[in-house]
This record gives structure tokens, sequence and C-alpha cells, in this order.
């Protein structure tokens, strides 16, 4: 492995294989692929299969029903609910938990001994808030007699029936996924250091305040990593289940059925397994296409050096 | 060009030789499991000379219900030492979702427990009359009535119930006698139970009523639909599980009524309210929030203890009737059952141990009737010479209820499918409460939710 | 002036304090609830500190089901979360060096698909997957666990691409004139400026698979060989009585091994990246 071989090497690169780059591509690749092609695309395929079948997880066989089930849904209205519900949550959720990350970063970028632990504070929240035990206390919080009904009859108004009320107990599920923006934070704040302090100094020679510079260099310059979290968190709140399912379990009167909560259920509970792949294969399109229009529109506001 | 088709050709067969594979596996599969079963029915001798047996077995339940059961089977083992139990115990939800992904896969345990779902699961139970009528499995000490809990409408013993149970109104007479509204009695109404509600709440500004989980339903439909005509002429749904049990489906709507006037009023807990009650001992009548609550009564020894520890007394009433000379809709009921899966390799040895189980005085000295009353009138006894005062009244109740006239033939169980008709009912009741739908269109939907299962 | 910087200083960590006790008051909710009676954490009091205080939850919790104690339960999760985190960073890393840095022919239709597996939601899947396992006669056991961490985690896969993107690309070019084959670039090269990606990766893995409980739930049978995450839930059986003191102390414990990595590894998390290529 030393230079004097550098020149045989070069030689035998073009000839042996392995330095071919769709060879060594599809070699670094080959745990994603064995694994996509085992575990993801054999179920997915099923999946595809059960969406035309009446297959239920208690029976044997499946019988083909055509397009019975996606006809069904045509006049499903929970279905059409947790449609609308989802992107409710998503479209609120999102990019209010962006907005949040982003400025939280931009606070914690500030020399100081205290940021390290500051910053893991607001990260701790992000990474346990699927578990189960955080869901409760989340649910105890918004409670009849919970502590953002305490504060809120402390400042003379009146209690909210967070989980009784049917137009208002999505906000707490919206509030937990905002509470959630420490992942986000992480990556604007690496995003942010990799930003050269020389444009700042620049910008400030030319005059520019805070606003100025951060809405002409910190914006531009982190646009590829808003892309990134935007497509990543728009991602994990269409999937968002374990918060719902604990804390409000799709109610009241379906106020909170999120898709894949819809979809358990009409799995597991109602045992209409190929009526849920259904369901699911739609919502997959729909999401597929929100992604590629947020990809595609990156061209317009992603300014991205390292693309040729 | 050439080579991404190429490609796309390759990926393309590899996916299509592997789910092939699948298809080709899950045919050979089927196959041996019918062997299974052949070859159980065969040797059953060769399990009673006492040849090494392992019998995989899972319940739900808490913390206490699996120390005691571990603790059961444990003494089992050492009674029984060719036979080695290697047990499973999950919570609810958990339980069913393991159970139905093991229905998938034809591994159900060879003792598993179920409640009144169990016609989902009638493919994986292997029935109990053969092993009944050879002896391995005792019932004498078992009422017919109460091995009928566990038999499906032509009479096949699917299992034996854990424990018997019915249902019962907790409440706290003193929190009745401070509002000045009438003590239940035995043939008290829904009316009498609405103005007593409604009373509480105006006076003491609690709930007059608690809820339970997916009590609503069992009130509303299965319990009100079978109180009203002549003894056993309705139900909810037929005897064979094959339709609906009645005509008319307004028949539903007085009851939807009345919950939805009770929550407008506040003498009920709405969905936010409810969805705090996460289990029975966080009951708003346990919290003192509310002066009465629906029970499964073998519930109600744990909230009388935790009341009494507040040094409050609760009692059990009936549930209401329609009239008060109609039915009592009351029904003896089986709380769960252990079966014997149609899976298992053992089956004569997974029977065996039930019987013992559901019978064996000692091992229900250890489980303290924790899943409901012991069907068993041997056990019973023994177990209710020790009962302590909320025992006590259960045991009192339930001889109560036996003794009530109950239809011969009575419908407790539930098809599949019936969870979303549950869910859906709750829903409506909602959107009566909000003004959304009206009394007569939720049980529209609710009759037509149900029926739909039967298509 | 002065005095007006250190006031501008106080009122800058003040803020930034409160907002982080509002950000973790939950997290403090459940420790204090692990020394609460049942019935004061039911009554779903907001006090941080229990009116009572009560030892008795660890103990009760930590005795665990049936014989079997939590040592039993920590164990497991233990084992699976770490072969698991190991297994995820070795092959996310080399699957995003192969994305982000190899033009290959078919990079973008698996990069797509790599993406497709992030939208399909878990419960559809599940069942064909467990049906997959089961016929490879891996159920019940940790194989079905821990195997699919080594076939790279699509949510790592893509984050790490986002951190090679800040790695100059000049960094490679020096190394290939230096004779540098693509396995030298990445194990010489790209693996040890990844530091910040693959702490953010042993962080965020270890605690999703310690806390999974569904994987667990579907692919464990014996009680002896469960994880903690299906055990804590044990406690909460809706039919009956549910220990909420004991669930909660034992939530409390099993956040520690997580906590402890977190501790161990954030310096690492943010810093790294500022550092890393040419800039170092």
């Amino acid at each position: 492995m030393d230079i004097k071989s550098t020149g045989s090497r070069k030689k035998l690169r073009s000839k042996l294989s392995i330095y071919n780059d769709v060879v060594v591509g599809h070699v670094f690749a080959a745990p994603f692929i064995l694994g996509f092609v085992c575990f993801s695309l054999i179920p997915i395929w099923m999946s595809l299969f059960y969406s035309f079948t009446d297959y239920s997880l208690g029976k044997k066989e499946a019988i083909f029903v055509g397009l019975k089930n996606f006809a069904m849904l045509y006049n499903d209205e929970i279905f059409a609910k947790s449609i609308y519900i989802t992107l409710k949550y998503v479209l609120i959720s999102v990019p209010l938990k962006l907005i949040f990350a982003l400025f939280v970063a931009v606070i914690l970028t500030r020399k100081s001994r205290m940021v390290a632990i500051y910053r893991s504070v607001y990260y701790l929240p992000s990474l346990i808030g699927g578990s189960v035990a955080v869901a409760l206390v989340w649910r105890q919080l918004f409670a009849r007699k919970g502590l953002f009904n305490v504060i809120l009859e402390g400042i003379g108004m009146d209690r909210i029936n967070w989980f009784g009320d049917e137009k208002m107990a999505l906000y707490p599920l919206i509030f937990m996924a905002i509470w959630q923006f420490g992942s986000s934070m992480i990556i604007f704040a690496a995003g942010l250091k990799e930003i050269p302090m020389t444009y700042y100094q620049a910008a400030a020679i030319e005059g520019a305040n805070g606003a100025k510079k951060f809405f002409y260099i910190t914006l531009p310059y982190l646009s590829p990593i808003i892309l990134y979290n935007l497509v990543m968190q728009t991602i994990s709140a269409f999937l968002t289940f374990t918060q719902v399912f604990v804390i409000t379990g799709g109610g009241p009167n379906n106020g909170t059925m999120l898709y894949a909560l819809n979809v358990y259920n009409q799995a597991f509970k109602y045992d209409k397994m190929g009526y849920a792949c259904a369901m699911s294969w739609v919502m997959l399109i729909l999401m597929t296409l929100i992604t590629l229009v947020i990809f595609k529109s990156s061209r317009f506001w992603v300014i991205d050096d390292s693309e040729a | 060009m050439k080579k991404k088709t190429l490609c796309f050709l390759l990926a393309f067969a590899m996916v299509t030789a592997s789910l092939t594979g699948c298809g080709n596996q899950s045919k050979n599969e089927a196959a041996p499991t019918d062997k299974t079963d052949d070859k159980a029915d065969g040797s059953q001798e060769e399990v009673s000379m006492g040849e090494p047996v392992t019998l995989r077995i899972a319940w739900w339940g808490s913390q206490e219900r699996h120390d005691k059961t571990v603790a059961a089977i444990e003494l089992y083992e050492s009674l029984n030492p060719n036979v080695n139990f290697e047990y499973e115990y999950y919570s609810f939800d958990d339980y069913f979702t393991k159970l139905k992904t093991l229905v998938a896969s034809d591994e159900v345990w060879d003792v598993f427990q179920l409640g009144g779902n169990f016609p989902q699961y009638m493919d994986k139970i292997y029935p109990l009359d053969e092993f009944i009528k050879s002896g391995v499995v005792d019932v004498t000490g078992i009422s017919d009535a109460n091995l009928k809990t566990t038999q499906t409408t032509e009479g096949v013993q699917l299992g034996l119930t854990n424990g018997i149970n019915t249902y019962g109104i907790a409440y706290d007479p003193v929190l009745f006698e401070e509002a000045g509204a009438k003590l239940p009695t035995d043939n008290w109404t829904w009316d009498d139970y609405k103005e007593a509600a409604d009373l509480i709440t105006e006076k003491l500004d609690i709930f007059g009523s608690s809820t339970f989980q997916t009590s609503d339903f069992i009130a509303g439909c299965s319990t009100y639909i079978g109180q009203q005509g002549g003894l056993g002429q309705y139900g909810f749904y037929n005897l064979d599980l094959t339709g609906m049990g009645f005509d008319d489906p307004q028949m539903l709507t007085p009851y939807i009524r009345m919950r939805a006037d009770m929550i407008k009023k506040g003498s009920y807990p709405d969905a936010g309210a409810s969805a705090e009650v996460t289990n029975i001992e966080n009951d708003f009548l346990v919290t003192g929030e509310a002066a009465m609550t629906w029970v499964a009564v073998n519930q109600f020894p744990t909230i009388y203890d935790v009341c009494k520890g507040q040094g409050r007394t609760l009692a059990l009433a009936t549930i209401p009737k329609v009239t008060p000379d109609g039915n009592s809709g009351a029904q003896i009921q089986s709380s769960q059952m252990f079966c014997v899966s149609q899976d298992s390799e053992h089956k004569e040895a997974a029977a065996k141990f039930i019987g013992w189980f559901e019978s064996d005085v000692e091992c229900n000295n250890i489980l303290q009737a924790e899943r409901g009353i012991p069907a068993n009138e041997d056990v019973r006894a023994a177990l209710s010479a020790e009962a302590t005062e909320g025992q006590q009244i259960m045991y009192d109740y339930v001889d109560m209820v036996s003794k009530l006239p109950t239809p011969k033939e009575i419908q407790v169980l539930t098809p599949s499918g019936h969870d979303q008709v549950v869910d859906n009912y709750l829903n409506y009741i909602q959107q009566v409460v909000s003004g959304e739908i009206t009394a007569e269109m939720a049980a529209m939907k609710t009759y037509a939710d149900a029926e739909e299962i039967f298509k | 002036m002065a005095e007006k910087k250190i006031f501008r200083k106080i009122l800058y960590h003040t803020y930034v304090v409160l907002t982080g006790f509002i950000m973790i008051y939950p997290v403090l909710w459940m420790i204090s609830g692990s020394f609460k009676d049942n019935s004061e954490i039911l009554r779903g009091t907001l006090s941080l500190f229990p009116s009572v205080v009560k030892k008795g939850n660890y103990a009760t919790g930590w005795k665990g089901f049936g014989g079997i104690t939590f040592a039993t339960f920590f164990m497991n999760s233990l084992v699976v979360a770490s072969i698991s985190t190991l297994g995820t960073v070795i092959s996310s890393s080399l699957v995003a060096y192969s994305f982000s840095r190899i033009r290959f022919m078919g990079r973008k239709f698996w990069f797509t698909c790599m993406i497709a597996t992030m939208m399909l939601p878990s419960q559809v899947i599940m069942i064909p997957q467990y049906l997959i396992y089961y016929r490879l006669h891996l159920v019940p056991g940790y194989v079905p666990l821990i195997l699919p961490c080594f076939c790279g985690q699509a949510f790592f896969i893509y984050q790490m691409m986002q951190f090679m993107q800040g790695i100059p690309r000049e960094l490679d070019e020096v190394a290939k004139i230096d004779g540098c084959s693509k396995y030298g670039i990445y194990s010489r090269i790209i693996l040890p400026l990844l530091k910040p990606a693959v702490v953010t990766t042993v962080i965020i893995q270890f605690y999703w698979t310690w806390d999974d409980y569904m994987g667990p739930l579907l692919y464990l049978s014996r009680p002896q060989s469960y994880t903690a995450s299906i055990a804590i839930k044990l406690f909460a059986d809706s039919g009956s009585s549910t220990d909420f003191g004991a669930m909660l102390a034992m939530s409390t414990l099993s956040l520690v091994p997580v906590f402890l990595i977190f501790l161990f590894f954030n310096k690492h998390l943010v810093e790294g990246i500022g550092t890393t290529g040419l800039k170092g």
C-alpha cells in the first residue's frame, strides 16, 4: 500500500473490476441492497398483493377482491377524516418545529461553556420523546386538571377540555411534535458551525444588521440542511404513531385519527389487513408526491455548491 | 441503456424468485400442520405414559396475575415432573397483537387465554369435548350453566372458563344520600339511574356516573336490547352469530339519547374525561369524582379495598332495567378461558393442565379468583370461606344474579369486526352530543355498521 | 457598557435555562413520579416533589414478573441495543459513502428505494416481515431484531450522506492522486471525519433499539428473553390494576444507560463537524 507501488496499482485498477465505479458503488451499497430486497421489497410486494385481497390476520387464505378495497376507501368517512387530520398535523407541526429548531440553534451558537449543556437539555426530549412513559406524562399535562389548564386558570382564562374537544385534541400532539425539535436543532447547529466567519465579517463591514445577515448569509447557506430536515421531519410526521396511540387513541370522535393509527386499527384491531394495505398504498403515493414536490421545488430555493 | 435494463431485469428476477419461494413455502407449511393434528390425536397414550412434555402457555394481565399464575404453574410442574412449561405473559393489547402474528404463522401456544372475542380465533381452538369424555378433564364440579359460558351454540366445549363474571354498578351510598338521590334497588330503571346521576351532579358538582372503557356499548347495545321484549326475544347479534338479533334500529335510540343528554349535562364524563380513566383504580368513583360506575364484578374487590382505605364503603347494584318488571338483561359469562390450540402437539397434556387449573383447590388458593369467580363449586366454596369483605359482596352478587331468570340461550360472543362497531358507536354518541347527528341517526348508523359484518 | 453586557448575559441565560426547564419538565415529572405513591400519580398532581417519598417503587419494580427480575430484562436490552448500534454504524456509513461519493449506475435508483423504505408505515410490512423471518426459522430469537441493522438504516444513511456533503471533495481528490482506492478513501479519510455523524447515530440508534417494543414483542417469546421495553409495558394492563409507581421507576432506570451514552458522546456531537476537513 506504499507509494512506490502506485504505478503498477493504477494499471491493475483499470483491469481489476473491483475498482470499477459501478462495482465499488454496489459493494459499498451491498448491505442496503441485500437488506432492501430481503426485508423491505418482499414485504412491500406482499402488502401490495394483500391490498387486492380480503386478507385478515386470523384467516389462512386471502381471496382476491380486485379493486374493492380501494373503492371502499373512497366511501370511508374515517379514512377521509384521517387524511385531513394527518395533513393538518404535518402542515402545522413540521414548519413550526423547524423554525423553532433553527431559532434555538442560532441562539445556542454563542461561545459559552454552558452552551453544550443547554444543547443536551434541549436535545433530550427528541431522543426520548417516542417512549411510552413520556407519552403518559404528556397525557397527564393536558388532562382536565393538568398543568396547562392550571396555567390557563392562573392567568384568568377558561380551562380547555383538550382531549374532550374534537377541534382541540390535535394540538397537544402538535405541541409534543414541536417539543421534540432537538434532532433538527443539532443538525442545524452543525450546519451553522460550517458557515465561514469571514462571510459575516464582510457583511458587518458593509453595515448589514443581524436580520440581514440571517436572511442573506445564514439561510442560503443552510438551505441544503433545511431541505434535509424538511424531508425527514415531513416523513416522520406522516408516520407518527406511538404518541397518538398512547395519548388519545385517535379520539375524541376520530379527531386525532392520524393515518398510521388508522392503518394499525384496520390491520390489528378490526382484522382487515387487506384494507389496511390498500390504505397504506394510497398514502404512500400521496407521501411520494409530497416528497417529490419538496425535492423538485428545492431547485429554486436550495443553494448547493457541492452538486455539480 | 442496455445495462440499465439488465439491472432492472436482474432486480425483478430476484424479487420474483424470492416471492415465489415464499408462496411455495406457505403451501408446504400448511401441510405439516394438518399432519401434526393427526399425530396428536393418535399419540394421546404416549403423553399419559409420562414422556417429557413441554407446553407453551400464554396469558394477559397485570403483575399480580403474572406472579400468581407462574406460581400455579410451578406447583403443577412439581406435581407432574414430566411436564415442563414455557410461559409468556403480556398486557392485554400486546397479547392480541402477538396472538395474531402467531395465528399467521401457525404456532399458537399450546394453552392460551381468550375472552368473549374468541369466534375470531375459532380455527385455532381445539375443543375439549373428547378429553371431557375420556376423563382427562374433570368437569363434575362445574355447573352446566357455567360450562355453557364457554360453549358454542352447538354445545362444543371450546375451553374452560378461568372465572365467571357479570356486570354491575358500583356506587357510593354516602354520596347518593348527600345529594338526596334515591338509592339503587334491584328493580331500578334507566330513568331512575339518570335521575339520580343528574341530581348528584346538580347538588355535588361531580359526575353522577362514571364510565369504564367500552361499557357504553355493553350497556347500551348488548344489555339494553336484551332487556326489551320477552325473555330472550332480542339480542344485539343473533344466537348463531350470523346476523342481527333485533330488527328495529330505533330500539337503540333511547339509550343513546339518555347518554348524550347526560354528557351534555355533565353527569357523565365526556370523551376527554373518560380518556383519563385508564384502568379501574383511577376510575372517577375511586377518586371521588363520581358517585357510581360500571364494573365487571371481578374488579369490585380491588376498588372496594382502595375506597376502604379512604374511609368509604362501596356497594354493588344490579344494572338498571328498561321497566321495573322487565328483563334484567344480566348474564353470567366467562371473563376469560383457557383453550387448547390446534397447533399444539401435546393437546391432551394441555387439556389436562386446563382441567387442573380450573378445579384444583390448592391451585386456586394461589390464584385467589383474580381472573373472576371460579366456576367450580368446590373451589368457590373453599375460597369464599376466607373471602375479604369486597370479595364476599362479589360472591353474593354473582349468586344473586345467577338466580335471576335468564333466557335459555344467550349470546355473549362477538364476531370478527365487532371492535369497529364499538368504536364507531362510541363516536356516534359524541356526534349526538355535539349536535352533528340525531340519536335516531346514531342508532341507524350503528345498526348498519353491525349488519355490515355479516355481508 | 459593561453593566449592560452583563445584564444581557444574565437575561440570556435565564431565558435559556427557563425554556430548558420547560423542555425537560416531563422527564423530571417521570423521575419524581417514581418516588410517588400510586394514588398520588393517579390524582395527576403536577408537583415535582412527592408528598410522601416512597422508595419501594424501585424494589417492587425491580422484582419483575414471575421470578424474572429487571436485571435480566436490562441485560437483554443492552445486548440487543449494543449489537444493533454497532451494525447500524458500520453498514450505514458504508452505504452512505457509496450514495454520496461514488457516481455509479443505479445510484439514483437505490437512493430512491431507500427514501421509499422510510415512507411505508411499519404496521403493514410488519406481518410479511414476520412471516419471512419465521420461514427462515429465526423466530423466536434476537436475529430479526439485529439483522436489519446490519443492512443499513435509511434514516442514518441519509443523515450520514448529509454530513459527508460537508467533507470537502478536495480531500478525496488528494487521496486519489496519492493512489488511494475508494476503499482506502472510505476507511482513511471519510470514516475518521464522520465522527460527529457516527456519534449521533450511536446515540439515536441505541435509544431507538433500547426503546423499541413492537419488534421485541413480535420476535421474542420467553419472558427470560424479554427486553426492558416490553417488561415496562407489562406493568400497564388496561383491564386490571396498573402499578404506575413501579412502571415510572423502571422507566427512569431504563433512561440511565441512554443518558450515560448521551453524556459520554455528547461532547463530540456538534463539535466534530466544525473541525473537519481542510479547516481542521
